[in-house]
C-alpha cells in the first residue's frame, strides 16, 4: 500500500535527506525542522492516496526514515508529527465542514470535564461528508486532487510558524528581561540571541556569557550581542558559579523539550541550571515549539547526550595521551524540569509542569511511535 | 570512458566530482586474512572498509566514483553491487574498475585510469582502505582556487598534525614533509621507514634559496587523500617507472627539474583521515572509531555497515536489535563493539576489542584486544590476546592466542591449541579451492603449504585445519630490502609488536654487514637505528635538517658502484663509464660531489691489496689508476682539491688507508692532480683533523701527514732540481723506480730531513699555506701549531647536523665533543721530535732510523695540548732557514728505506712505514701497521666518513660556495707568488714543473739538472 503511492523523486528527497542527516550535514535544529518540512511537502504533492490512513502511511514512513536516519535530531520527528496533526485537523474541517474546530484555549477544570483535548477532535471522524469522499471507486484520486490544497495550506502554517518562531519567542522579551539586569547565557543558541536583541530594543541591561567550553559558542554569542549594542562580558565557565548571585536571570537555549519538562540543552547547562538553583535564580528556557517532543525518558540512554568527536577535548596531535586517556565529549545536558522556571515558547510562556499538555495539544498520541 | 552527452553537459553545469579509489593494497601486509578477500572487504568495527572509504567521500559531495580492483576483483564488485551505495538516492555512482592482474603497484593503476580515460576533472584519489570524516570537499575547494592562478599545482594532499608519538601514525611508513608555511607548498618529501631507518634528509640548496621559511615536519600524518588534477594520470603514463604514490611520484615531482610541477599540502587541522594500512594501523584505527574520533562515522551514529549500535558508557557499543546475548556474568570491558547476534558465554570477559555479528565466545574466555570478524567462534575458557580472528575462525575449548596472531577464515584450531606469538594461519584449502585457484597467482598459499613442517602443527591442537605461514624472516627475501616492505620494517606495522627487541636484531644486523667494507653506506644506518624507534621523530626533527645521506643517497651510490664494476670488469673506456653516471647522476638528481666520492672510493676499493711486496703494490695502483683516474675529471666538475679531500676521507675509513700515499702519488703522477693542488688540500682546515679526536680524524690526520711528507718532498725536490738532485737515487731505484723515484724518494726525505719541512714553514710559509687558508698566510713559525686547531671542523666525530653547524663557526673546541680519545696524537709530538731529533743530526744520515723509533717515549700518552705544539714549533723554527741540504736528502731517503725496510720488515715501502709509526706506536706499539689502523677505521669510520661530505655540504650552502673560496685562494696565490721569497722559488720551480708526467718527470729533472 505505502509503496505503490511512493514516487521515485519524492523517495529520492527523502533518501537525500536521511543521507544528510546521517551525515550531519544539517546543522541546528530549526534548519532540520525546515529541511523535514521542504521533504515532507515534495512527499504529500507527489503521493497517491485515496483516504487519510494512505496519505499518514505515506507521511509516516517517510518521517520514519528520516528520524531513522538521525534520532538524535528530534526535531525532525516533531516536524512530522506537527504535519501528521495538521493533516489530520486539515481533513477533518474539510470532511465536516461548517463543524468550527475546538477552541484552542484549554483550562485545568476544562480538561477535567472533557478529558483529553484531542479525542474531541478526532471523535466525529466517522461520518466524513461533505465534498471530499474518501476510496471513491470511480476516480481515486478525486479525494486527493480534493485534499491537497488544503493539505499544502497546512503545510505552509507550519512553515510559516517555523520561519517566524525567533520573532514570535522575541515577541515578549522585553517582559522578560528588565532594564539594569544581569543575564547570563551559554552558547550559540539562534532563539536566546534573538530574544536578548530584542529585548535590547526597550531596556538597558548586561549580558554575561559563558565561553561554553568545549566548543566556544559563547565567544560567537558575545561578538553577536556586543555588535547588537548589548553590554556583554564573556567569562570563562569556571566562573559561572561565582557570578551567579549577581545574576538576575539565567536564559538558555534548548535542544529538545522533554515531555517531562526536562530538556537538553549545550553542554554546561546543567552546570549552570545547578549553580542558578543554588542561587534561586530563575532558569528561563526560550525554544521553539518544534523541540517540544513527546518522549520523557530521554535521559534513560547514555548516547541520548550525543557524544562527539573528542578532538575538540584533545588535540588529535597528543597522540601518546590517546591509549591512556578515555576522553568523553558530550553534546548536551539533560537539565531536569525541576531546574527550570519557564519555558519561553512561539506558543506562550509555560512552566515546565505543564509541557505535556502543551505536547499534547500540538501532536497526536497515535503519532509519538512513528 | 565516454560520457554520454547527456552527462556532459551536466558536467558543464555544475562539475561533477570524481573520485578514484585504488582499491587494492599492492602488498601482503594482512596475509593470511587477505588470501580469500581484497583489504578493502575486511571489516573494521563491522563494516567492510571500502563502506567506510565511501562514506568518506560521500561526506565530500563526491558524486562519481570510480573503484580500481585488482585481487579478488570479482567480489569487489559484488559487494559494491550489494551495497547500500548502488541503490537509487545513495547520490554516487559507483563504477568498479577491474584492472589487470599485471597492475603492480599504485601506478600501475594510475596508468591503467589514465588509459581508460576515466577521469574527466580534478578528482580525489584514496586508497580503498580509507577511514576518514575529512570534509574533502574542502580540500578540493582549496585545489580548485589554487588552480585558478596556477595551473602547475596538480595535488593537494591531505596531511594531519598527529604527534610524535600518535597510535595511528605508523612509523613503518612515514614520511618527512618541507612546506612553505605560508601557501603549504610541499617542497620536499621524504620518505621514512622503521628499518632501514634515515638519518637525515636530503633538502635541495635551491629550496632554501627560493623560500624564506620552510617549515620541515615530520608530524604530519599522511591521510592518502589526494585531490589530483587531470594531468596526473597522465604524468603516471609518462614515467612509466613510478610505483608509489608517495616515495615515487611525490618525490619525483618535486625532485625534477623538469616537469616545474607544483604539489601542496593540505593540513587539516579538524577532522580525521587515516589509513588501515597494516595489522597495526588497523587496531589504532579500530582504537579511534571506537573512541569516536570519526564522528560521525561512528558504530552509535552513522556506521557505514548500517547496523545500528547503542552506546553505554565507557564507549561500550552493542547492536541495538536486541539479539545480543550477554550471559549476566559476562563481563564487557571498555571500548568494545559487540556485534548482532553474538553471545558471550558466562564468566567471559571481551575487553577493548571488536566482536563481529554471530559470534560466539564460550564461557570463561578472555578476549582482549582483538578482532573477530563475522562468526568467529572462541571456545571456552580460551585467551585470545590482541589478535585478529578471520571470519568464521573456530579457536576451540582451551587455546590460547598470543599477541600479534592472525587467524585466517574459517581456521579451526584446537581443542587446547597453544600459538606462539605472531602466528599466522590460514586454513588448508580443499582440493576444489586449489584447482581453482590454480589460475590464480596466489604462489604464496601454495608455497606455505607445501612448506608445512609437521612438527610445526603440534601446538594447534589435534581437530585443526590450520596452516602455518612463515615466522620470521623470509630466507629468500633479498627483493625489496629497501623498500618498505622489507621484513624488519614490516614489524614496525605489525599488530602487537612492542619493537622492544628491534634493537638487538638491528645490532646484529649491522655487525653482519660491517665485514663488507664496501658497504659501509649501509652500515651507517644500521648504527643510528639501533637507538629504537622512540627516537626516530626526534632524530629526524632535530638532525633530519639540513644535510646528512639518505636513502636516495644509499641507492645511488650502490648504483654507482654497481655500474663502476661492471665498467671495470667488462673494461670499458673511461668516457663510457663517464657518460653513464652522468645519466645516473642526473636520474638521482645528487650533487656532483657525491659521484665523485662514489668513484674515488671505487677506485681505491678496486686496488688489490698486496700484502709484503710494495713494489707489486705500488706497479697495482699505478695501473689501476693510470687506466681509471681519467674518470676521476670526466665525470665533470674538475676540482682536484676536492679528490683529494674525498680521497683522503675515503681512505681514512677504509682499509685501504695505508695506500693512501701511492695513490695521490699515482694520481699526481697521473696529473690527476697538481703539486699545488695537493697544496691547496694541505691547507685546507677539513684536510687536517684536530689531534686525538677519534679513530677517523687520526686517520684523516695520517693522510694528512702524508701530504705533509709530500709537500714537503716537492720543497726538496724543487730545491734538488736547482742544484743537483743526486746520482744515489738513480743508483738506488731500480728498473721500476722511475715512478717512486719521485714519490718514495719523496717522502722518506721529507720525513727524514725534517729540517726542510719547518724550514719552509717557517721562511715559506706565505706561499704554501696560503694557497687556500685566509688568515694564516701572514703567521709564519707557527702555521703548524695554528692550523692543528683549525682544522677541528671537518671530521668532527659527531652527528652530522651538528658538524655542519661547526664547519661553519670555526669553533675548535665544540665540535670534538664525543669520542674520547682514543689514542693520544703523536703526529705533531712526532714531528717535534723528529724536527728535534734531525736538528741535531742535520747531516747524518745514520739519523734516519730515529724518527720511527724515537717518538714514542717522551709525548704519546696525552694529546698535546696546542701550547705544546707551539713551543715544539719555535723549536724548528730556529732551524736554519733556507739551507735544504740536497745531497743529503736524497741519500738520507735512500738509506731510510734500507734503515726502515730492515726494521720493520712488512713495509718494504718506505711511504708505508712512515705513516704507519705513529699509529703503530701509539697505542701499544706491537700490533702490525695495517691491522692496527683497520679496525679503528671501521668502528668509527661510519660516524665519521658521513660527516665530512656533509661539511663539505654545508660549506657549499654557506653561501660563500667553493668557487669564491677558491678563487679567493687563488688571488691570494697570486699575491704570495708577487712576494714570493727567494727560499719559495725551490718548490715554485718543482709546482712549475708538472707539466710533464711525473714519471717521466723525475729522471728527467735529474738528467736537466745533472
Amino acid at each position: 500500500m505505502v509503496s505503490e503511492s511512493r514516487s521515485a523523486p519524492a523517495n529520492r528527497s527523502v533518501e537525500v535527506l536521511a543521507q544528510r542527516l546521517r551525515r550531519r550535514q544539517v546543522v541546528g535544529s530549526r534548519a532540520a525542522a525546515l529541511e523535514t518540512l521542504l521533504v515532507l511537502r515534495q512527499v504529500i504533492a507527489k503521493a497517491r492516496f485515496s483516504n487519510l490512513e494512505q496519505l499518514v502511511a505515506v507521511i509516516r514512513d517517510a518521517g520514519r526514515r528520516l528520524v531513522e536516519a538521525q534520532p538524535k535530531e528530534h526535531s525532525v520527528g516533531n516536524t512530522v508529527r506537527k504535519i501528521l496533526h495538521h493533516i489530520r485537523e486539515e481533513f477533518h474541517a474539510a470532511t465536516r465542514g461548517t463543524v468550527a474546530a475546538k477552541p484552542v484555549s484549554f483550562s485545568i477544570s476544562k480538561f477535567v470535564l472533557q478529558g483529553q483535548p484531542r479525542k474531541q477532535a478526532v471523535v466525529p471522524k466517522a461520518e466524513s461528508k461533505g465534498t471530499l469522499r474518501e476510496n471513491d471507486p470511480d476516480d481515486p484520486d478525486s479525494f486527493a486532487r480534493g485534499l491537497k490544497p488544503v493539505l499544502m495550506e497546512a503545510i505552509q502554517d507550519v512553515l510559516d510558524e517555523l520561519e517566524t518562531v525567533y520573532d514570535n519567542i522575541s515577541k515578549n522579551a522585553k517582559d522578560h528581561i528588565h532594564s539594569d539586569e544581569i543575564i547570563l547565557t551559554l552558547g550559540m543558541s539562534k532563539t536566546v540571541e534573538q530574544f536578548l536583541k530584542s529585548a535590547a530594543h526597550s531596556h538597558n541591561y548586561s549580558v554575561i556569557v559563558a565561553e561554553t567550553a568545549p566548543s566556544y559558542d559563547g565567544r560567537v554569542m558575545a561578538n553577536s550581542l556586543s555588535e547588537a549594542g548589548i553590554s556583554t562580558f564573556l567569562v570563562p565557565d569556571s566562573s559561572i558559579f561565582a557570578l551567579m548571585s549577581r545574576v538576575n536571570k539565567v536564559i538558555l537555549g534548548a535542544h529538545v523539550i522533554l515531555a517531562n519538562g526536562g530538556m537538553f540543552a549545550i553542554s554546561g547547562s546543567l552546570m549552570v541550571a545547578t549553580a542558578a538553583k543554588a542561587h534561586s535564580t530563575p532558569v528561563v528556557v526560550c525554544a521553539g515549539q518544534f523541540k517540544l517532543t513527546p518522549l520523557w525518558n530521554l535521559y534513560h540512554e547514555y548516547g541520548a547526550h550525543d557524544f562527539g568527536n573528542p578532538s575538540d577535548v584533545l588535540g588529535f596531535e597528543n597522540g601518546d595521551l590517546f591509549d591512556k586517556v578515555d576522553v568523553v565529549n558530550p553534546y548536551y545536558d539533560y537539565v531536569q524540569p525541576e531546574l527550570v522556571v519557564a519555558y519561553i515558547t512561539n506558543d506562550g510562556d509555560h512552566p515546565p509542569s505543564s509541557i505535556y499538555r502543551l505536547l499534547k495539544e500540538t501532536y497526536d498520541d497515535e503519532d509519538n511511535e512513528l | 570512458m565516454a560520457a554520454s552527452s547527456g552527462k556532459e553537459k551536466l558536467m558543464e553545469e555544475e562539475e561533477v566530482l570524481q573520485a578514484v579509489i585504488l582499491a587494492d593494497s599492492f602488498n601482503k601486509r594482512f596475509r593470511p586474512l587477505t588470501t580469500r578477500k581484497p583489504r578493502c572487504l575486511l571489516p573494521i568495527c563491522n563494516a567492510p572498509l571500502l563502506d567506510w572509504t565511501f562514506e568518506s567521500l560521500a561526506l565530500a559531495g563526491v558524486q562519481e566514483v570510480f573503484v580500481v580492483c585488482r585481487s579478488h576483483a570479482e567480489l569487489v564488485k559484488d559487494a559494491i553491487k550489494d551495497s547500500k551505495w548502488s541503490k537509487p538516492g545513495s547520490g554516487m555512482k559507483i563504477v568498479p574498475i577491474m584492472t589487470a592482474k599485471e597492475t603492480f603497484s599504485p601506478g600501475d593503476a594510475m596508468r591503467d585510469v589514465y588509459t581508460r580515460g576515466l577521469v574527466t576533472s580534478d578528482f580525489v584519489l584514496v586508497m580503498g582502505d580509507l577511514v576518514s570524516n575529512i570534509r574533502i570537499d574542502d580540500v578540493v575547494r582549496a585545489h580548485k582556487e589554487r588552480r585558478r592562478t596556477n595551473k602547475d599545482a596538480i595535488m593537494t594532499m591531505v596531511v594531519k598534525p598527529s604527534g610524535g608519538m600518535h597510535r595511528t601514525r605508523t612509523v613503518g611508513e612515514s614520511a618527512v614533509f618541507v612546506l612553505d608555511p605560508e601557501t603549504s607548498e610541499c617542497l620536499h618529501y621524504e620518505h621514512v621507514q622503521g628499518h632501514p631507518r634515515a638519518k637525515g634528509i636530503n633538502i635541495p640548496r635551491e629550496i632554501f634559496a627560493a623560500h624564506p621559511e620552510i617549515d620541515i615536519r615530520n608530524d604530519l600524518l599522511d591521510c592518502s587523500i589526494d585531490v589530483c588534477s587531470v594531468e596526473v594520470p597522465s604524468l603516471f603514463q609518462d614515467n612509466f617507472d613510478y610505483l608509489d604514490l608517495r616515495r615515487d611520484f611525490v618525490h619525483g615531482i618535486l625532485t625534477s627539474d623538469i616537469l616545474m610541477k607544483n604539489i601542496y599540502c593540505y593540513i587539516a587541522e579538524d577532522g580525521y583521515a587515516a589509513r588501515v594500512q597494516d595489522t597495526r594501523s588497523y587496531e589504532s584505527v579500530s582504537k579511534d572509531i571506537l573512541s569516536r574520533w570519526t564522528f560521525p562515522l561512528v558504530p552509535d551514529d552513522n556506521p557505514p555497515g548500517g547496523h545500528i549500535y547503542e552506546l553505554t558508557r565507557g564507549n561500550r557499543y552493542i547492536a541495538k536489535d536486541n539479539t545480543v546475548v550477554l550471559a549476566r556474568t559476562s563481563i564487557v570491558g571498555r571500548n568494545t563493539l559487540i556485534g548482532s547476534h553474538t553471545t558471550i558465554g558466562e564468566g567471559a570477559s571481551v575487553v577493548a576489542s571488536v566482536v563481529g555479528q554471530h559470534c560466539r565466545i564460550g564461557a570463561g574466555a578472555t578476549v582482549r584486544n582483538s578482532y573477530l570478524f563475522e562468526g568467529a567462534v572462541v571456545g571456552a575458557g580460551c585467551t585470545v590476546d590482541r589478535s585478529i580472528l578471520g571470519a568464521g575462525a573456530h579457536v576451540k575449548d582451551g587455546s590460547r592466542v598470543p599477541r600479534g596472531c592472525l587467524i585466517g577464515e574459517g581456521v579451526v584450531l584446537g581443542p587446547d591449541a597453544m600459538l606462539q606469538p605472531f602466528e599466522r594461519l590460514s586454513a588448508r584449502r580443499s582440493v576444489e579451492e586449489v584447482a581453482a585457484a590454480a589460475e590464480d597467482d596466489d604462489s604464496d598459499i601454495e608455497e606455505v603449504e607445501s612448506s608445512q613442517d609437521p612438527i610445526e602443527k603440534n601446538g594447534l591442537g589435534k581437530d585443526t585445519n590450520a596452516v602455518v605461514w612463515p615466522r620470521g624472516r623470509p630466507v629468500d627475501e633479498e627483493e625489496d630490502e629497501e623498500g618498505p616492505e622489507n621484513f624488519q620494517n614490516q614489524r614496525f606495522m605489525r599488530l602487537g609488536d612492542t619493537l622492544s627487541d628491534i634493537d638487538d636484531g638491528d645490532a646484529s644486523s649491522s655487525s653482519d654487514s660491517d665485514s663488507d667494507s664496501s658497504s659501509e653506506t649501509s652500515d651507517f644506518d644500521d648504527h643510528d637505528s639501533i637507538s629504537g624507534h622512540s627516537d626516530l621523530s626526534l632524530q629526524l626533527t632535530d638532525a633530519g635538517s639540513v644535510s646528512g645521506g639518505l636513502m636516495a643517497d644509499e641507492e645511488f651510490r650502490t648504483e654507482v658502484t654497481q655500474s663502476l664494476e661492471r665498467a671495470f670488469s667488462e673494461g670499458h673506456s673511461v668516457d663510457n663509464a663517464a657518460v653513464e653516471l652522468k645519466t645516473l647522476r642526473m636520474a638521482s638528481n645528487v650533487p656532483l660531489t657525491r659521484v665523485k666520492e662514489a668513484v674515488v672510493a671505487a677506485i681505491v676499493e678496486r686496488i688489490p691489496l698486496v700484502d709484503g711486496d710494495a713494489r707489486v703494490q705500488r706497479t697495482a695502483i699505478g695501473t689501476m689508476v693510470s687506466r681509471w683516474g681519467g674518470l676521476i675529471d670526466r665525470i665533470g666538475g674538475v676540482d682536484p682539491v676536492e679528490t683529494v679531500t674525498i680521497l683522503q676521507a675515503h681512505c681514512a675509513s677504509s682499509t685501504r688507508m695505508p695506500l693512501f700515499g701511492q695513490i695521490l702519488a699515482a694520481l699526481y703522477q697521473d696529473d690527476i692532480v697538481e703539486e699545488d693542488d695537493i697544496r691547496a688540500w694541505h691547507a685546507l682546515p677539513n684536510a687536517q683533523p684536530e689531534e686525538g679526536a677519534d679513530a677517523l680524524a687520526e686517520n684523516m690526520r695520517k693522510c694528512w701527514m702524508i701530504g705533509t711528507h709530500m709537500i714537503q718532498q716537492f720543497d726538496a725536490q724543487g730545491s734538488d732540481t736547482e742544484t743537483e738532485s743526486e746520482t744515489e737515487t738513480e743508483a738506488e731505484s731500480e728498473a721500476e723506480a722511475q715512478k717512486r723515484a719521485q714519490k718514495p724518494a719523496a717522502t722518506p726525505a721529507a720525513a727524514a730531513v725534517s729540517t726542510s719541512a719547518p724550514a719552509t714553514k717557517a721562511k715559506a710559509a706565505p706561499p704554501s699555506d696560503s694557497s687556500s687558508d685566509e688568515s694564516e698566510s701572514e703567521a709564519e713559525a707557527p702555521a703548524v701549531a695554528k692550523s692543528v686547531p683549525k682544522a677541528v671542523a671537518a671530521p668532527s666525530p659527531d652527528t652530522s647536523g651538528e658538524s655542519e653547524s661547526e664547519s661553519e663557526a670555526e669553533g675548535k673546541p665544540a665540535a670534538v665533543s664525543a669520542t674520547p680519545t682514543m689514542k693520544p696524537a703523536p703526529p705533531p709530538a712526532a714531528i717535534a721530535a723528529r724536527t728535534a731529533a734531525s736538528e741535531e743530526s742535520e747531516s747524518e744520515s745514520e739519523a734516519e732510523g730515529k724518527p720511527a723509533v724515537v717518538p714514542p717515549t717522551p709525548t704519546i700518552k696525552a694529546p698535546l695540548p696546542p701550547a705544546a705544539i707551539a713551543e715544539l714549533v719555535p723549536a724548528a723554527k730556529a732551524i736554519p732557514v733556507a739551507p735544504v741540504i740536497p745531497a743529503p736528502t736524497v741519500s738520507a731517503s735512500a738509506t731510510t728505506e734500507e734503515k726502515s725496510a730492515s726494521a720493520v720488515p712488512v713495509a718494504k715501502a718506505v711511504p708505508v712505514s712512515v705513516i704507519q709509526t705513529p699509529a703503530s706506536v701509539a697505542p701499544t706499539a706491537k700490533a702490525a701497521p695495517a691491522p692496527a689502523a683497520a679496525p679503528v677505521a671501521t668502528v668509527s669510520g661510519s660516524t665519521a666518513y658521513r660527516t665530512v661530505p656533509a661539511a663539505i655540504d654545508s660549506s657549499e650552502e654557506e653561501g660563500s660556495s667553493e668557487e669564491e673560496e677558491s678563487s679567493r685562494a687563488n688571488t691570494q696565490d697570486g699575491e704570495s707568488d708577487d712576494g714570493m721569497s727567494d727560499a719559495i722559488s725551490a718548490s715554485d720551480a718543482s709546482s712549475a714543473n708538472p707539466s710533464t708526467t711525473a714519471s717521466a718527470n723525475a729522471s728527467e729533472d735529474e738528467s736537466d739538472s745533472s
